[in-house]
């Protein structure tokens, strides 16, 4: 069975500099995979390597078929890869309504089962989608932004650090909720840097240190491994 | 002087003002809050589209207000077209460098009015209009008209960015640019689109303008800086703020002429964009940090 993403020995970075050296990954349907690394490891920039965020200098890019190796974010979008970015992901002066008409901006036609199925998973959405997603919780905030990236029906759905800054009960409630949306068929790629609690809930995990792939395996094996939990699990 | 005068001679004719003054600052405070710079050829813009309508009228034989949508039509197209020949390529550079290029799209605008029109102050229709009198006020049918067609333009507007798909996208392209990429939104259209509303509006308030006064060459630029006191005063980004905002610089300006000799009304729109700048720059509706 081939992945639903393979990233081949992608080499890139912004501008001039490569931050990622040589780095392969793979997702396959209906998994969560996570990064994990310390700080500066390139996580996040691996992440938005896939979605044409940074020049590639090296390396391909496959995705359900295609070589997307360059594209431009939009027709990404447009092949079924959404993205969240970790900072600034809603649009903070439109209702949550609102901020899942323009997720699903490209689709053409009637958008009321896209709103049915975030809803479903979001049901706190549902009852206040008239609020100002400016106006709500952390945890709030990040299922809007989730539901934002999930309107297009994608088949693979990048969280750049969802868990940053939210209170532990929120943490369990975004890698619940992951769980969910994995289980309605969207593979999840997410990097973390709650690594523990993360690589404890991910299907698999990817280690990467100063922009290079460190090790690789279910989340359980990497929990397990000593080396990894000396580098940076804190023991 | 009695309470009535002050209302006749101060306070409507303020409304008047602050209706046309409004119907700039609405276009300064999109051009804010989706382009992010600000932009110096708004007066002359509505400069233009006054003496459109003014051709239009001589030309045709038609009142003002059959030539107002022409002149709309015909000053977004033109704000098209500027903004594809000049702006689109300044696009990547500092917001500055559209700044200045504004301005000289400015005076390049006013040349070409002064050409084709001439230096000279003309008007829509010769003679004095005297004001009706409803209980006591004395207003003209063309203020209550520059009022009604302010609320409809403005209340039209913000029916387009409440309910339609367009303007949602001019509204998240406002509110968060990345995320409005990100999302698949054509950067282009929503521009376009912006041009095409700002032009129209700018045309209006020239139009509005010159049927309350006259039509001059310099007309629109003197009012460059009430609308930006305007705009700031109401909040950047917010169309109901600019509406408020005109509203308060043209009463202000008008009322001022009480304590302050009239040659210096429009420093009251001045001192009106400095005292905010300094008390609170995010305007009365809180809008975007400049």
């Amino acid at each position: 069975m081939t992945a639903l993403l393979s990233m081949d020995r992608i080499t890139g970075g912004y501008g001039d500099a490569d931050i990622l050296q040589d780095v392969s990954m793979h997702v396959d349907e209906n998994e969560i995979v996570v990064i994990v690394g310390p700080n500066g490891a390139g996580k996040s920039t691996a992440m938005k390597s896939v979605f044409g965020l940074l020049t590639i200098r090296g390396g391909r890019m496959l995705f359900d078929g295609d070589d997307i190796t360059g594209w431009a974010p939009n027709r990404i979008v447009q092949r079924g890869i959404c993205y969240v970015p970790q900072v600034d992901n809603i649009f903070r002066e439109m209702s949550i309504h609102e901020n899942l008409e323009m997720g699903g901006f490209l689709k053409k036609g009637d958008l009321s089962a896209a709103y049915d199925r975030v809803y479903t998973l979001f049901p706190d959405l549902k009852e206040r989608r008239k609020t100002l997603a400016g106006a709500l919780s952390g945890g709030q905030r990040q299922m809007v932004a989730m539901g934002r990236a999930l309107m297009l029906d994608p088949k693979l759905l990048l969280l750049d650090e969802p868990t940053a800054g939210l209170s532990p009960r929120y943490m369990e409630q975004i890698f619940q909720i992951s769980r969910d949306v994995r289980d309605t068929g969207v593979a999840i790629l997410l990097v973390e840097q709650h690594a523990k609690q993360a690589l404890a809930f991910a299907d698999r995990g990817y280690v990467l240190a100063a922009g290079k792939n460190r090790h690789e395996g279910s989340g359980a094996d990497l929990l397990a491994d000593r080396e990894v939990a000396e580098m940076f699990l804190g023991g | 002087m009695d309470f009535l005068e002050l209302i006749n001679f101060y306070v409507i004719p303020g409304i008047v003002l602050g209706s046309i003054y409004a119907l700039g600052a609405v276009g300064i405070t999109l051009v804010f809050a989706i382009l992010r710079y600000a932009h110096l050829a708004h007066g002359d813009l509505a400069t233009l589209g006054a003496f459109i309508a003014l051709a239009v009228v001589t030309g045709l034989g038609v009142s003002p207000l059959v030539a107002l949508p022409i002149a709309i039509i015909a000053t977004a197209a033109v704000a098209v077209g500027i903004d594809k020949v000049f702006y689109e390529h300044l696009r990547e550079r500092p917001k500055i460098v559209t700044v200045m290029a504004s301005l000289g799209i400015a005076l390049m605008i006013r040349a070409v009015v002064q050409v084709v029109w001439g230096v000279d102050t003309e008007t829509y229709s010769r003679g004095i209009v005297r004001p009706e009198n409803y209980f006591g006020l004395r207003i003209r049918d063309r203020e209550i008209l520059t009022v009604i067609a302010m609320i409809a333009l403005v209340g039209g507007l913000q029916l387009f960015l409440t309910r339609s798909k367009w303007g949602k996208a001019m509204r998240a392209m406002s509110d968060n640019p990345n995320l409005a990429l990100l999302s698949g939104i054509d950067n282009k259209k929503v521009v376009m689109l912006t041009w095409v509303i700002v032009g129209g509006l700018c045309a209006a308030s020239g139009v509005f303008l010159g049927l309350n006064t006259e039509l001059k060459s310099m007309m629109g630029w003197q009012m460059l800086l009430p609308m930006f006191a305007a705009a700031i005063l109401g909040g950047v980004g917010r169309i109901e703020g600019a509406v408020l905002g005109g509203l308060v610089v043209g009463i202000a300006e008008e009322l001022s002429v009480l304590v302050i000799p009239s040659e210096y009304k429009a420093a009251m729109a001045f001192a009106i964009l400095l005292f905010m700048l300094l008390v609170r720059p995010t305007g009365l509706l809180k809008g975007k940090v400049l």
